[in-house]
């Protein structure tokens, strides 16, 4: 990187000023930096996913249909009793095995069978191998499933939060059930539901850090990898156990992303609040 | 059926070091947090900026990145600090970290659901008691702490379940000494020996959610306890608001 830098400018820097741009530029820090592209891929998709299961869990929870509404509950509330982490392990896992269950109902013969030795797969064939790709994806859908679950509390009770009166004037004008529910109800749910969905959000940029448990090499496991002490035959030691400077680096920029996220949606929460009665914001 | 029963008993010992962190945490923690949400009401504005700018951070990081943090930190320190003075077998112990790291972040969590109580907590009633005459440590004592921990009751217990929710990943962040595993641990340690992924997590979930409701029960006792002078005590929800 430094050697795009023309003669001139480079003869300006001090030796510190160009050996920190030379250290902070090579390789192994520039693929640290696109490392960012995952967890900023595993935050948005996460979280549009989680809007979508919110909605879904929402319109469950507030069917008339029992079982639908008992479906909705139930899954409203798998968030309370069990931690986050266990089931952003468990998803990726259980999908890639079912997918390879299924696989190896398709391809696998009984002479393959018997020559696997392992656990699992059920033989050499089924196996489904996994790159950082699909791992991303995955890890986005269960983000999406578990923080759904905090999103359907959140739309439940901002649907719940519509005036009435504003469902009963659409009825009136004629709406069927799906017209007043798409146009209506939903439409006007945003203002309510926009203070827990910001919750929401941040809690999904906080679970992005758990990418590395996924064998993702995201942020956290370059930063692993980049504060380890460095050796190099040539040159020796250029430096010692620097991982922590690495973390506070992380630390940090997770609390600036708090700092910017936050401050965002007050503006959009005024923006899409303007024109709307409501009580606690006097 | 005799697998699931083998599987139980395989996870009783881990279920305790879950208990152990939760359970050494949520005491400092606790004391942490009053101090810190009266440093964030304090009219000294040093003291308060301090408190709001450690609330903040610890809230709006992940507890994922602080025990790295933490940990590497602890690390970097060990041959000019922890050698010499002869205490680096117990400084980085994952039993020692853990409840540390815990300990900070539970704080700001706590702090800031006693700070939303400390301001909602009636004036009239604190005007009365100086009206009485009472010193400010008196004001405090009979009128502003009882209201401060009934109010913040319901949002605590939801902190201390959330609390113990996030004792499942010390282990993932911090190095797993001989058995010494905890419920993700051994789930994750008994799903690489068989890949029975179902069996090993469904187990551990099931000892999250039991330990949950447990606590959840003991807690919701005290608020009953705390409540016993209103006519009918109001329930408490469980609502999962405050989490890291």
């Amino acid at each position: 990187m430094l050697d795009l830098l023309p003669q001139w400018m480079r003869d300006g820097l001090g030796d510190d000023v160009a050996f920190w741009l030379g250290y902070l530029t090579n390789g192994k820090h520039l693929t640290f930096y696109a490392s960012f592209q995952f967890t900023i891929f595993a935050a948005v998709f996460g979280s549009l996913l989680a809007v979508m299961f919110g909605l879904i869990g929402a319109t469950l929870k507030n069917s008339s249909f029992p079982p639908a509404r008992l479906l909705g509950t139930v899954y409203a509330s798998i968030v309370r009793g069990v931690p986050d982490v266990l089931f952003f392990l468990f998803f990726p896992l259980a999908f890639e095995q079912a997918v390879e269950w299924v696989m190896a109902s398709q391809v696998c013969t009984p002479e393959s069978l018997a020559a696997q030795s392992a656990a699992w797969p059920p033989c050499k064939d089924a196996n489904w191998l996994l790159t950082t790709p699909e791992y991303l994806v995955m890890a986005s859908v269960s983000l999406g499933i578990i923080y759904g679950a905090f999103a359907t509390n959140v739309i439940h009770g901002a649907l719940r939060a519509v005036p009435r009166g504003q469902l009963e004037a659409a009825r009136a004008y004629g709406m069927s059930a799906g017209q007043v529910l798409w146009r209506i109800h939903i439409r006007q749910m945003w203002v309510y539901a926009l203070p827990g969905l910001s919750n929401v959000w941040m809690l999904i940029v906080k679970a992005t850090s758990l990418l590395s448990l996924l064998s993702i090499a995201d942020m956290v496991l370059w930063a692993d990898r980049l504060g380890a002490p460095n050796f190099l035959k040539s040159v020796g030691l250029v430096h010692d156990d620097w991982r922590w400077r690495y973390y506070l680096v992380l630390f940090v920029f997770y609390i600036l992303v708090t700092l910017v996220s936050e401050r965002a949606f007050d503006a959009l929460m005024r923006w899409a609040g303007r024109g709307i009665l409501d009580e606690s914001r006097r | 059926m005799d697998t699931f029963l083998t599987e139980l008993a395989a996870f009783a010992p881990a279920v305790l070091f879950n208990i152990y962190f939760a359970a050494s945490a949520i005491p400092i923690g606790f004391v942490f947090a009053v101090v810190l949400a009266l440093g964030k009401g304090s009219p000294n504005p040093l003291i308060s900026r301090i408190s709001r700018i450690y609330i903040y951070a610890f809230r709006g990081s992940p507890l994922f990145i602080q025990f790295f943090m933490f940990y590497s930190l602890a690390l970097s320190l060990n041959i000019s600090l922890w050698k010499p003075w002869g205490v680096s077998g117990w400084v980085l112990h994952p039993l020692f970290i853990g409840p540390l790291v815990l300990i900070l972040n539970t704080a700001a969590y706590t702090a800031e659901i006693f700070y939303g109580a400390l301001r909602a907590a009636p004036r009239g009633e604190t005007e009365a008691a100086r009206a009485y005459g009472m010193s400010r440590f008196q004001q405090f004592r009979s009128v502003t702490w009882p209201n401060m921990i009934r109010l913040a009751w319901p949002a605590y217990t939801n902190e201390v379940v959330f609390l113990f929710h996030a004792t499942a990943i010390v282990y993932l962040a911090l190095p797993v000494i001989g058995l010494q595993m905890d419920l993700m641990a051994t789930a994750k340690w008994r799903f690489e020996k068989d890949y029975n992924a179902f069996l090993h997590f469904s187990v551990a979930a099931l000892y999250f959610l039991a330990v949950s409701l447990v606590v959840f029960f003991l807690f919701g006792l005290v608020y009953q306890r705390l409540m016993r002078h209103m006519p009918a005590p109001p329930r408490m929800r469980f609502q999962p608001k405050w989490i890291r």
